[in-house]
């Protein structure tokens, strides 16, 4: 049978699929269908030549979700919340994005202010009823939502995420009136204290949810139809997977679904490179990923914001996400400074050489000019070099540069702000970047990847294989994932190890009946517990890892302490004995292991495929490069730079006095001088 | 007689040494250690101010103190923050700071604001030379005076709170434990003092590890090169942007509603003159020096005057000392504005800041009239209270943010924090765990936003329920009159506050009901158990005739309750169909015009 992956991105909709018994891989890139993104999906595994039956398994990474977020494009949604807070999705934290702009505006509340309702009911933070919910005043409510014709409703009310049988009752009053209504309860969605974060993030579950209910049911229709009878698995935003029906229920899972599939690849390779430590890059028309891997796992935030002041309370995936990738606009500041981005061309018009109309110059018109992108891509379509030239020629004349200076300038000022942004993550938790593997994924990121590495003194890049197809190959790595919480406040010195231990074993139960629903063997579940923790009197947590090995006692009780001592100073560059750390929530990951595929798959044999040489600009001078058929290229066989590396779906450029050697997986490991 | 502020940099003619790749990847890089500051600071910070407030701000300086970089925090400390630096070069000199000395300073009349924002400043050494300075300044809590928070109503700065000239709190990297015990002797909340220090000190270390490692990759010359090139650069922008507006001067009033010792507003007046690519701001005529607490140091004044131009002079220029630079500032010795030692000053940075900052922009709006929007509330409302049980006494604080004016492109920002910072709120949650209070309300406040063909963004109501006895003490104005509007928009409502119990509403701030007004700052305001502090927050003024709002957008507004139907009809000249639910077009033309007719005959 064939494990497919399957990832719908902004342009593009990628597959890879592995076959389970033969070990054969293939790929595909079709365009994305914008009006109903279901059929690119069954479009690109017919272009695979995959029989539907034949699909054991398919895992499908979707930005469905994000982009009708983002795009405020879902059918109007309704909130109850408690007397006094109708307004909180739209005043969020009160600060503003931009220090000095006068004339920016707050993003779009969610949920507009003519659907937010209040209620009378209140619980104080230690859960006693101050008020009960007024049943009248709910009833009355329920009716005026009834009447606007709104079937999904998010109930936030304050203080829910100690007890939230509040807003159980007002949900039962809500189905009561409207039968068919789809309810969230932020209590019980996710019980996290400080309200913005929890209303926002119910608020996402409510908007979403017919949006991914409609995508869902047209997904399954049409590939019903196609006669696949496999199990269809969503990628989440934790970098796991879940079974579509958990995904209709929690549309707030997917927002990272898109890019997680890059992580997941990254973490693969951790275990089939041998590396350890590997920066996750990738490169795409207009954004630029990044995340670090460091022991082989991703880092997961809690921190996350959809935009600005719209945080979303799931555990994440700590991508990074900056405006610099191909279609990066370059120009020129009142102050006479060459930048690049955050502007992109885009799909539509995209980089003048498209000859779609676009007259602004992108990196993709540098890297044409420079000779690093063959004109003729991949045979597929023709590029315009003189749109191109005429394009970079303005950068050119308003630096007081030469057309090909300029050109290098605009590429290298993409790559540092790529670097930026790594730097940003990396630094964020006390690391130093040369300890790190840079692995490029995206169709874009093998063109940049050596570059951004010397920006940061990385001296190895990896280009995996599948780069040009990533997220699609990621999916069919994972595994099966669910994020577990509880709200359990105690200071270490004083915390009940039973007590704890119950609390996390109820969490694991959770976690194994989720994962049974999800068709996971008993044998293949795995749970990783943690803790939030602070110093008693701070305000945010830092996450500590709980011991293994065995019930939690009052040893690793200290050691939980210890810890926590040190993941504050890794994070924070501080730590001291002055303050007593104590424990503001319990977490629990539950992982259904996958079976992946296996590393030994037949390469071919040989080397130097083509023996095309073609010039290309380098430090300010022209080289005669040598350019290699990537698929083509068998473990063992090497290049030294500067070489440009042709893939089916995307193309490395290799500078002068690099080198790189292709390993078993036949991934390019490319060494910087 | 007058002092003239001036802020040459000594580097406008500076000559560009540095790549332009490598200059914008440096840029970048410095931007992104003052922005790690602030991630530590708030993070790792115990006191609700700095964790959940975020009152604070971090920058990086060169290795002359001249501003190079700032995270995005609170514009009246970025600005004022130079002051203190020079006050500490001038006390210790710049080379005889080592690494691992930290200095703290507070002292407004040492280039401070009022004293509960204390400024921590740090060499940075690479291979023992000095390649920058981060400063991190934070709005403690409590450090002592006559009430919490300092805001004590007072005549004197001693009751205040406790002052700090720039002394050594960390000499070669080790602490100076009398300092500590100082502030540990004079707070309200000692228990986040050690807590908040090691904040600081995570801030202070975050940026040396950045800026060393820069230093270490391109080694300090190239880097100090390209923090001069950045500085020139940033004038350059400025420049450029001044010379944008017409040569001329433009003068502008505002007024803060009293000192808190009287009833009498007390009057800003500013003449801005535009010559080239200079400006210059003169005071003369501005009141004289008040006995209560809202004069305002040179660093606070001058802060406000920077800020406000740069919303309109490069908003987007790296913001660091070359903005300052073009700008020269004419302030009168006796003068609310440059407040001497020992006139009270705490109320400088919510109130008088504001009122500076939107005198500022009301004279801009005659030099640029097309690009100019409307005043915002222009105070932060910031409170610290206390509340009292029988487990002890607990100090909480907030900030009720209004809104913004409305621009010539979009309606002005809802309860959002004034220019002069940017601060985030308390959330209830946040507030209940830690205190014997009930936030009972946070929401927009209709009406409140001044109307106009963009109206100004809408304020805010906020209710809070004491469990035990309390006071509190607060920062506000604009409650005999709201946000004023530009190009014939309208003024929001004034702001006011009410004390709800038992007995009803009373207001114990701005205007009453009879038409009588109670000042807001005279002291700390007394509640009992169970009563309700009430703060109605202004939205910000309208730009351009409210009678020109597309009715779409006002019938948007009445769905939505951010207008009321009789607003929509009264200011708006909007009359909606019986249903409410569509704009009734006949009425509405007859409507306006009648508007129109009644405002010309009160001209005529």
């Amino acid at each position: 049978m064939w494990r497919v992956g399957v990832d719908v991105g902004g342009t593009f909709t990628d597959l890879f699929a592995w076959h389970e018994g033969s070990n054969e891989r293939r790929t595909a890139k079709v365009l994305t269908t914008k009006h109903d993104r279901s059929e690119g999906v069954i479009g690109a595994v017919i272009d695979a030549e995959i029989p539907f039956s034949e699909i054991g398994t398919l895992v499908h990474g979707t930005t469905t979700a994000t982009n009708a977020l983002i795009e405020r494009s879902y059918p109007d949604a309704a909130l109850v919340t408690t007397d006094g807070f109708r307004d909180v999705l739209e005043i969020g934290r009160m600060h503003r994005e931009f220090l000095y702009r006068p004339y920016q505006t707050k993003p779009k509340p969610l949920i507009r202010r003519r659907y937010r309702f209040t209620v009378s009911e209140r619980l104080s933070a230690e859960g006693e009823t101050v008020r009960p919910l007024d049943p009248e005043a709910a009833r009355a409510v329920a009716a005026r939502i009834a009447a606007t014709g709104i079937r999904s409703v998010a109930v936030c009310f304050i203080n829910s995420y100690v007890s939230s049988r509040h807003e159980r009752q007002m949900r039962d009053i809500l189905r009561e009136a409207i039968p068919d209504a789809e309810v969230i309860c932020s209590g019980d969605l996710r019980p996290v204290f400080r309200e913005h974060g929890r209303f926002t993030t119910a608020a996402i579950a409510a908007c979403m949810m017919p949006v991914m209910h409609d995508y869902f049911d047209q997904l399954e229709h049409r590939l019903a139809d196609n006669g696949f009878a496999g199990r269809l698995l969503i990628l989440k935003s934790n970098g796991g997977m879940m079974s579509s029906r958990f995904a209709r229920q929690h549309p707030e899972e997917l927002i990272e679904s898109g890019p997680a599939g890059g992580v997941a690849y990254a973490a693969h390779l951790c275990r089939s490179t041998g590396f350890r430590d590997i920066l996750h890059t990738d490169v795409g028309g207009t954004s630029f990923d990044t995340s670090i891997l460091p022991d082989g796992e991703p880092l997961v935030t809690r921190q996350y914001e959809l935009e600005w002041d719209v945080p979303v309370m799931v555990p994440m995936l700590d991508i990074h996400s900056v405006g610099a990738g191909g279609g990066s606009i370059a120009w020129v500041d009142d102050g006479g400074s060459l930048r690049v981005g955050p502007r992109s061309a885009g799909s539509e018009p995209g980089p003048a050489c498209y000859g779609r109309g676009g007259t602004e110059p992108t990196v993709t018109d540098a890297n044409l000019l420079l000779g690093r992108l063959n004109p003729s891509l991949s045979g597929k379509f023709t590029l315009d070099t003189a749109a191109a030239e005429r394009a970079v020629q303005k950068i050119a004349d308003a630096m007081g540069m030469s057309l090909l200076e300029a050109a290098e300038g605009i590429v290298r000022i993409g790559c540092e702000t790529m670097a930026h942004a790594v730097k940003a993550t990396i630094s964020g938790r006390g690391r130093d970047p040369r300890d790190f593997v840079l692995a490029s994924f995206g169709g874009a990121g093998p063109m940049h990847a050596c570059f951004v590495a010397q920006a940061l003194s990385i001296p190895k890049v990896v280009v995996p294989a599948y780069a040009g197809v990533a997220s699609a190959f990621g999916a069919t790595a994972l595994d099966v994932r669910h994020d577990l919480e509880a709200f359990h406040y105690t200071p270490v010195a004083t915390a009940d190890p039973q007590r704890i231990e119950t609390l996390l074993g109820a969490l694991e139960e959770e976690g194994r009946d989720r994962l049974a629903a999800d068709g996971i063997a008993p044998d293949r579940m795995r749970f990783a517990r943690s803790a939030q923790m602070r110093y008693m009197g701070q305000t945010y947590e830092v996450t500590v890892p709980l011991p293994d090995g065995g019930p939690l006692d009052d040893v690793g009780l200290e050691r939980l302490g210890n810890d926590f001592h040190e993941a504050h100073r890794i994070e924070y560059g501080v730590s001291s004995d002055d303050f007593s750390p104590e424990v503001v929530s319990l977490g629990v990951a539950a992982i259904g292991v996958i079976s992946r595929p296996t590393d030994s798959a037949a390469t071919p044999s040989g080397s130097k495929a083509n023996g095309k040489t073609r010039r290309v600009f380098f430090d300010g001078v022209w080289h005669d490069t040598d350019v290699y058929d990537g698929d083509a290229m068998g473990a063992g066989s090497d290049v030294s730079g500067p070489a440009i590396i042709e893939y089916t779906h995307a193309v490395a450029v290799l500078p002068p006095g690099s080198g790189g050697a292709v390993d078993h997986e036949q991934n390019l490991i490319v060494t910087l001088a | 007689m007058s002092q003239t502020i001036t802020a040459e940099t000594g580097l406008t003619a500076a000559p560009d040494q540095v790549d332009p790749v490598t200059f914008e990847v440096l840029r970048s890089l410095f931007d992104y250690a003052a922005m790690r500051m602030s991630s530590i600071l708030q993070r790792s910070s115990f006191s609700q101010i700095l964790a959940d407030n975020v009152d604070f701000s971090n920058a990086i300086y060169d290795s002359e103190l001249r501003l190079l970089a700032q995270a995005a925090n609170c514009p009246v400390h970025l600005a004022a923050m130079h002051f203190s630096a020079r006050a500490v070069a001038d006390k210790f000199g710049l080379d005889r700071l080592e690494e691992g000395d930290i200095v703290v300073v507070n002292d407004p009349y040492s280039g401070g604001t009022h004293v509960n924002d204390l400024t921590f400043m740090m060499p940075i050494i690479h291979e023992g030379r000095r390649i920058a300075f981060a400063v991190s300044r934070g709005h403690w809590m409590d450090l002592g005076g006559g009430a919490a928070g300092g805001l004590a109503g007072s005549t004197h700065v001693a009751a205040e709170g406790l002052r700090l000239p720039p002394l050594k709190i960390f000499r070669a990297g080790k602490p100076n434990e009398d300092v500590f015990d100082v502030l540990l002797a004079n707070s309200r909340t000692p228990q986040f003092i050690r807590g908040d220090l090691q904040a600081h000190l995570g801030a202070l270390r975050g940026a040396e590890r950045e800026m060393q490692r820069a230093a270490e990759r391109y080694g300090s010359d190239l880097l100090l090169a390209a923090m001069r090139q950045l500085i020139a650069y940033t004038e350059r922008i400025s420049r450029k942007g001044i010379e944008a507006m017409p040569d001329g001067t433009y003068e502008a009033e505002d007024w803060a509603d009293t000192d808190g010792q009287t009833d009498d507003p007390v009057k800003v007046k500013l003449a801005i003159t535009v010559q080239g690519s200079d400006i210059t701001v003169d005071f003369t005529g501005s009141d004289r020096a008040v006995a209560g607490a809202i004069n305002s140091p040179v660093a606070n004044t001058a802060a406000a005057v920077y800020y406000a131009l740069q919303f309109f002079v490069g908003p987007d220029a790296p913001p660091n000392a070359g903005m300052f630079a073009p700008i020269k500032i004419v302030l009168p010795d006796d003068c609310w504005l440059n407040a001497k030692w020992p006139m009270p000053v705490v109320n400088c940075t919510c109130i008088t800041a504001g009122k500076v900052a939107a005198a500022v922009w009301q004279a801009l709006a005659k030099a640029i009239p097309d690009r100019i929007i409307a005043p915002t509330f222009a105070d932060a409302n910031w409170f610290m209270a206390t509340v009292t049980t029988n487990t002890g006494t607990t100090l909480f604080t907030d900030i009720l943010s209004g809104g913004w004016g409305g621009t010539p492109f979009n309606d002005g920002m809802s309860v959002t924090m004034d220019p002069l910072g940017n601060c985030l709120n308390t959330p209830a949650e946040s507030a209940e765990l830690m205190h014997r209070i009930v936030y009972e309300r946070f929401d927009l406040l209709q009406d409140s936003g001044g109307a106009g063909q963009h109206r100004g963004g809408l304020g805010s109501a906020f209710e809070v329920q004491f469990l035990g006895v309390g006071t509190l003490g607060i920062e506000t104005s604009r409650t005999r009159s709201g946000s004023p509007g530009v190009h014939g928009g309208a003024t929001s409502p004034a702001q006011r506050m009410l004390r709800v119990g038992s007995a009803g509403a009373q207001v114990i701030g701005g205007l009453t009901p009879d038409g009588d007004w109670k000042n807001p700052i005279s002291g700390t305001h007394a509640f009992n158990a169970g009563e309700v502090f009430r703060f109605e927050a202004t939205g910000g003024g309208g730009w351009g005739d409210p009678l020109d709002r597309d009715t779409a957008a006002v019938l948007d507004d009445v769905l939505d309750e951010y207008i009321s139907r009789e607003a929509a009809r009264e200011q708006y000249g909007v009359v909606l169909s019986a249903d409410g639910v569509s704009v009734d077009e006949k009425a509405t033309a007859s409507r306006r015009a009648q508007l129109k007719a009644e405002r010309n005959s009160e001209h005529a």
